[in-house]
């Protein structure tokens, strides 16, 4: 399936990391094509002939080095909400339009993924201490961040997880009425405040790229429990139109996401062990105390009060949607009677250390 | 100020029928030189046996547009609504005549305060010292159908009054049937005409909305209410009791122009985020809420600092508002997403989910037009933003393709995004829609 590389190539071109398995079928959806495709019966994530094996050089080169990887704690991963227990419930009740409305969501947030390609790089010749040839972080601008960003949002006449998240919904749900206000709500946060700069000796590209590669990097772990929530309800025949159609779909996102979180992982590991140079052009910066150090700044919000706020606001849309109901409030008691709850990770930055794992 | 006003709108009265034949008079004789214009060339080409089709129209274009142009600001009143309007349509119109016509924004001569006197007086039903302790005389500005006084209430508040023209719906009158009498003619006599009629419903249905300023009110009050709650947005409060079907009285407020980067320093704005801020009162406006200030051209934005120094917009003058159908937000956020993406199946089930239409229902011409839109972008691919140069190249592409049709609805956004983007290339910023919403 894989093509053959070598275990010591760890150059490859802009082309050769877009390039795609020979896919015997494509994945055909809504009556768009999707990336990716199928061998010997099995979905195979798309680009990834030399993306694969390139990301498994880079991460064996970090092991032979005896560096370790950075891992996210499990326990700061929040669980989906509502809960399995309680969307089925739901969709039981008749309440279909709080799961449409998570599901769209997702899918266009996915879709915004591609913005992943206009993350600009800094001048790594001028910031890196040390070289960089033949790392991941070497290829960034030079294919991932541009594969990453089309199996996000499709590229050409391909779709892609935008467009096989609202397959999934509209298999799962039978084409439900996407609720007019999906968009109102993804705008309703006010503007983003002016961001306080935590390493102000580094050059402006360089710290923008640590946080846009940490933040992917949580979103994209974060959303593994997402990934197991969809593909259990929306794969449930006794509330799902098409189970297997849109378990499957579910899955194929599930399969493309792990050479993001594994090229974003090695990459940031790979900057832990540099030494970063200042805009001064003379100051010099451990790269594992700042990588380490915008970790800890994008969990602290991202593990504990962005969950939490959005965990109360799903809840009150919910209890919105049940209150049109016939038999509401017991609809609404069963409701928080089945929620699993969470107790959401203390704020602190002692608390907060990523893990290093070996690589 | 009473006996003075009663004479002079008695004498503005016996004249207004002489003032209809000779409105009517210009009109036609404008028509008649516009179509002369082209006659004449079409006529040279085949007595020399070139084809005309071959011909470069821009020169005679610009010529007419001028020409109309000359003929509304002499008139004024309708006609330059009627410009206004012509300057929205890029999809209609060659681009020499929306560049020129969307110029005729509010910079026209002042009526005489006697008329605007009597019509405050009618409406309100009582003397006008007797709700405003101060009415300037000289208006702060003057539109097509009205002009704006400042004043201040008997309670105290400073208010900007905007007061209807009192013989505006004579000349709608007036102008429309003289324009439908030219849109005939041309028909008659044109190889290849452009159906006029339907334009000029549109475009009378359009002008009584905008006549009855309770519907502005209407519409202002619905878009405070979209942003209660949002510090960023103002739109100045109406004193309901002294607006009616031809006045308004709202609050009265002044701000740097959203255009200027030396005034709004100057106003000790801070410029970091402006466009994407603004930016995100439309989208909101466009994409979310269905309902929309179709007109955001610098004027109609004023911009204040809060106590941070951050942009307060205010938002002025709701007599272009748009209601739009349900879906066509989700309709335009796919097209711009599929855009971007340049997925080209996501993007024919986005162009007709928005009501484009063409003859045989070929995909080809839907897919052409797009080509040539993003091919006009600053980078070669579409990323959120509607330039105006994409916007007038996309207008280009479907005036040569007759076989496409346009939602009206469509074209006010794609414009109203156009001005936006204007408005920040004049501060070195971009008015990126979807930028405003990651």
């Amino acid at each position: 399936m894989t093509q053959h590389v070598a275990i010591d190539q760890r150059e490859f071109s802009f082309d050769e990391l877009m390039t795609d398995d020979q896919f015997e079928e494509s994945l055909v959806t809504n009556e768009i094509r999707c990336h990716g495709g199928y061998i010997d019966g099995e979905y195979v994530s798309p680009r990834g002939a030399l993306r694969r094996p390139a990301i498994r050089n880079w991460r064996d080169r970090l092991r032979s080095e005896d560096q370790p990887l950075i891992t996210i704690p499990e326990k700061y991963v929040p669980p989906n909400y509502p809960n399995y227990d309680q969307a089925k419930y739901l969709l039981q009740e008749g309440v279909v339009e709080p799961i449409t409305r998570a599901l769209t969501t997702i899918a266009i947030v996915e879709g915004f993924g591609a913005r992943i390609r206009e993350v600009s790089v800094p001048d790594f010749d001028t910031e890196i201490e040390e070289s960089i040839e033949g790392t991941a972080v070497a290829h960034l601008s030079s294919g991932l961040f541009e594969a990453h960003a089309r199996d996000e949002a499709g590229h050409r006449d391909q779709g892609g997880h935008k467009q096989m998240w609202e397959a999934a919904r509209d298999a799962g749900l039978d084409r439900p009425e996407i609720p007019d206000d999906v968009l109102l709500r993804l705008m309703s946060g006010g503007p983003p405040a002016a961001r306080k700069r935590l390493y102000p000796e580094l050059s402006e590209r360089m710290e923008s790229m640590l946080l846009m590669m940490t933040n992917v990097l949580v979103i994209e772990t974060f959303a593994e429990d997402t990934f197991n929530w969809a593909k259990k309800l929306l794969g449930d025949a006794e509330v799902s139109a098409d189970p297997q159609r849109a378990a499957h779909l579910v899955d194929c996102i599930a399969r493309d996401e792990v050479p993001h979180v594994d090229y974003l992982t090695v990459a940031l590991s790979e900057l832990r062990t540099r030494t970063l140079i200042g805009a001064d052009g003379k100051t010099t910066l451990s790269g594992a105390n700042v990588v380490d150090g915008v970790f800890r700044r994008q969990l602290r919000g991202m593990a504990t009060v962005r969950p939490q706020q959005s965990r109360e606001r799903s809840q009150a849309d919910i209890h919105q949607a049940v209150s049109d109901k016939h038999r509401a409030s017991s609809i609404a008691r069963r409701f928080e009677e089945l929620d699993s709850g969470w107790s959401f990770p203390h704020c602190d930055d002692e608390e907060l250390d990523v893990l290093l794992k070996s690589a | 100020m009473s006996a003075d006003a009663n004479s002079s709108v008695s004498a503005f009265a016996s004249a207004s029928l002489a003032e209809r034949a000779y409105r009517s008079t210009q009109i036609s004789w404008t028509g008649l030189r516009v179509w002369f214009h082209y006659q004449v060339l079409s006529w040279w080409d085949k007595l020399c046996r070139r084809d005309p089709d071959a011909r470069d129209l821009h020169a005679v274009h610009q010529k007419n547009a001028d020409l109309i142009f000359r003929t509304a600001v002499t008139l004024r009143g309708m006609l330059v609504k009627m410009c206004q309007v012509i300057g929205t349509r890029s999809d209609i119109f060659p681009r020499e005549y929306v560049s020129v016509l969307s110029q005729c924004q509010d910079r026209l001569p002042a009526r005489e305060f006697a008329s605007i006197q009597q019509v405050v007086e009618e409406e309100l039903g009582k003397p006008i010292e007797s709700v405003f302790t101060e009415f300037e005389t000289t208006p702060v500005a003057a539109a097509s159908l009205a002009q704006v006084h400042r004043g201040q209430l008997v309670s105290g508040e400073t208010v900007a009054v905007k007061v209807q023209y009192p013989d505006i719906e004579h000349i709608m009158h007036t102008d429309l049937t003289a324009s439908r009498r030219i849109a005939a003619i041309y028909a008659r006599f044109s190889d290849n005409p452009i159906d006029f009629l339907p334009l000029l419903d549109e475009l009378q249905t359009h002008l009584r909305m905008e006549l009855d300023f309770r519907r502005e009110v209407e519409s202002a009050d619905r878009v405070r209410d979209f942003f209660a709650h949002d510090q960023d947005v103002r739109v100045p409060r109406v004193f309901e009791e002294f607006s009616t079907r031809r006045i308004i009285t709202m609050e009265f407020v002044a701000g740097a122009k959203p255009n200027d980067l030396s005034e709004l320093h100057a106003a000790g704005i801070d410029t970091r985020g402006f466009m994407l801020r603004l930016m995100r009162i439309f989208n909101r406006m466009i994409l979310a809420h269905g309902f929309f200030h179709a007109d955001p051209h610098p004027g109609n934005i004023f911009v204040t600092a809060d106590e941070s120094g951050k942009p307060v917009f205010t938002l002025l003058d709701f007599g272009l508002s748009k209601q739009l159908p349900r879906g066509f937000g989700m309709g335009l956020f796919e097209l711009m997403f599929s855009m971007m993406t340049f997925n080209e199946s996501a993007m024919l089930r986005a162009f007709r989910e928005l009501g484009f239409e063409t003859r045989k229902g070929d995909d080809d011409t839907l897919l052409y037009i797009a080509k040539r839109m993003i091919s006009r972008s600053d980078t070669g691919s579409f990323q959120g933003e509607f330039t105006e140069d994409m916007t007038d190249e996309m207008f280009d592409a479907v005036r040569e393709s007759p076989i496409v049709k346009v939602p009206t609805d469509f074209v006010l956004v794609a414009r109203a995004f156009s001005l936006l983007s204007g408005i920040g290339h004049a501060i070195g910023q971009r008015g990126n829609a979807l930028d405003a919403m990651s």
